[in-house]
């Protein structure tokens, strides 16, 4: 038994096995922060990868993202009893409008098991709901998702108002968008802090807020 | 020669050219325009009419003869009186349709639109038992080829078009619906006996209900048979190629195909939006001749790739950029980005001219008109 085991499990899509493996590392006595890290981030790092690459695919992704969920919830408590603190906190939601929330949710699921907490206000959200949200809960980061042409003007507003809240009001957190519509140089034009082209590069950009 | 619409579209799907480039708009659910878009384009054509709904819930036109005419549209829609958006509203922004699907419109938002967010088969475990233990709807049912007859003799008297028949429902898209796209993504993994059971129960409703409708509208009149789903994302595949598209999805889109085809002689049209192109060595392989949108900013979805590649096997449909250059640019680009699909794609034929999907809700009408009036001009 190791924590090589868990990896392997959430590779293998076997979420059943991955949160047994993960209470016999707890009850073994293993670093808590050990099995999150190589036992259920590392693999979610792993098919991520494999997403972006083209050789890995919508449901193996979501397969793995939900083994991992099972692990984390195990381990959440006592994560938290040893004081390990997620990365960060995101505020995630899809802009007004638009009610498509699949990549959304990918982005929310490999967020969570990559060790960020994750409010996910859901479809059809105006900048205020996720100011108030940011505020409420602290928040690091607020990422946009949009999949509809007539959202990136929504997506646009959005952001500019939430730059603004930056500035004028009790709001300090960077701005993250995506979507199919969605490309750099237009996330850059509308003034967000960061673009993910897809799910493991939103993950991506939201750890290198906290890395420098 | 003098050149029919039928002629002409059936020449570019024969790989042969034509007069000029074939145009649909309207020959199927997915090359249609949105209702507001197509209320300011009937305006700046000055053509004064009811804009008449194709579908409430997804928001479409049916586009009147007039504005067709001045487009030089070569298609005419053969489609169920009872279909995929056939159902009862319980307010402006709830929908539940004859499968039990509830769809959900945005509030607020100009741009209206409907996605599905419960069904029958949501939640819990998929098993063969709760799919046959579902109220299914009737592929017999008078309903769904009602009025067909009256479309086709309709269009037979206004000229001689390519008629489009559009298969009345889905297999995995219908499946997203019924269960949650994600949770019948995960049932390949899950419970791939029960998720093929349920994907052959709709081929199987797909093809009796498009049975039906042939039987109305007479083989014989039917050209062109528009059926699909989407396999592609905007950079890749939904899902595997071959693991899952290959072993799983495959024989079902082949039998719905096959049968259909068998019963017509129609070349049959696919619709995939997104990246279809690993997909499209298996699409020809079980019959498909044409592709459709053909979603060019999606990855490997590049005219002179596909034309190169696949040209002499399979004819595109679709092709003008609908996530930038028709909402966003001028007419000039519009025209320009035309002129270049229709010098690739419709080389040696092969080519039906439109947007790729429905012409969305901003578009512009000076760029819609600038889209078919290249089509009209532009030689090959």
């Amino acid at each position: 038994m190791a924590v090589r085991d868990i990896f392997d499990a959430v590779l293998d899509y076997e979420e059943d096995d991955v949160a047994e493996l993960v209470q016999a590392e707890i009850d073994a006595g293993t670093d808590v922060h050990s099995i999150l890290q190589d036992g259920l981030v590392a693999p979610l790092d792993d098919i991520g990868e494999r997403f972006s690459a083209g050789t890995l695919f919508v449901p193996e992704m979501l397969m793995a993202a939900e083994a991992v969920q099972a692990g984390l919830d195990i381990l959440r408590p006592l994560l938290t009893e040893t004081g390990v603190k997620p990365i960060g906190t995101v505020v995630l939601g899809t802009v007004k409008g638009d009610l498509h929330d699949i990549g959304k949710n990918l982005v929310g699921l490999l967020l969570e098991g990559a060790g960020f907490r994750v409010i996910d206000l859901g479809t059809d959200v105006g900048a205020e709901q996720f100011i108030a949200s940011a505020q409420e809960n602290d928040a690091d980061i607020i990422a946009l998702s949009g999949l509809l042409t007539t959202s990136m003007p929504e997506m646009a507003n959005a952001v500019a108002t939430l730059q603004d809240a930056n500035k004028t009001r009790n709001l300090n957190v960077k701005v993250m968008v995506g979507g199919p519509p969605v490309h750099h140089e237009f996330a850059m034009k509308i003034g967000a802090d960061a673009y993910g082209m897809d799910a493991p590069a939103a993950v991506e950009r939201a750890r290198s807020f906290f890395t420098g | 020669m003098t050149w029919t619409s039928r002629d002409r579209v059936l020449a570019a799907l024969d790989h042969e050219e034509a007069d000029r480039v074939p145009i649909d708009l309207g020959g199927t659910g997915s090359s249609t325009i949105v209702i507001e878009a197509y209320d300011r384009l009937k305006q700046h054509l000055g053509l004064e009419h009811e804009t008449k709904l194709r579908s409430r819930l997804n928001r479409l036109a049916d586009p009147d003869p007039s504005v067709m005419n001045r487009l030089g549209v070569d298609t005419r829609a053969i489609t169920a009186g009872f279909g995929r958006a056939s159902g009862e509203w319980v307010d402006d922004l709830t929908f539940i349709d004859h499968f039990g699907v509830t769809f959900k419109g945005t509030v607020g938002a100009d741009d209206k639109h409907f996605l599905y967010k419960d069904g029958p088969l949501w939640g819990g475990k998929l098993t063969i038992d709760r799919i046959d233990e579902m109220e299914w709807p009737d592929p017999d049912n008078p309903a769904i080829a009602s009025g067909v007859k009256e479309q086709v003799a309709r269009y037979k008297a206004e000229g001689d078009y390519c008629l489009v028949l559009n298969v009345p429902d889905q297999v995995i898209h219908r499946a997203y619906a019924l269960r949650s796209m994600v949770d019948f993504l995960k049932d390949f993994y899950r419970a791939p006996e029960a998720a093929c059971y349920l994907m052959d129960k709709l081929a199987d409703y797909n093809i009796r209900a498009s049975e039906n409708m042939i039987r109305e509208a007479g083989a014989e009149n039917i050209d062109v048979i528009f059926f699909g789903e989407d396999l592609g994302t905007q950079d890749g595949c939904m899902f595997d190629p071959e693991n899952t598209y290959g072993r799983l999805i495959k024989p079902r889109h082949e039998r719905v195909i096959q049968t259909l085809k068998a019963r017509t002689g129609a070349k049959w049209l696919f619709h995939c939006c997104g990246s279809a192109y690993d997909f499209i060595p298996h699409l020809i392989d079980i019959g498909v001749d044409v592709l459709n949108p053909v979603q060019v900013t999606a990855k490997n979805m590049e005219p002179e790739r596909l034309k190169g590649e696949f040209g002499d096997r399979l004819a595109f449909w679709g092709g003008i950029n609908t996530q930038d250059i028709l909402p966003h640019q001028s007419a000039d680009a519009v025209r320009l980005e035309t002129e270049r699909c229709i010098d690739i794609f419709g080389k040696q034929g092969g080519y039906v001219l439109n947007s790729v999907h429905n012409i969305q809700f901003e578009v512009p009408p000076e760029n819609i008109v600038a889209m078919f009036d290249a089509g009209l001009n532009h030689r090959y």
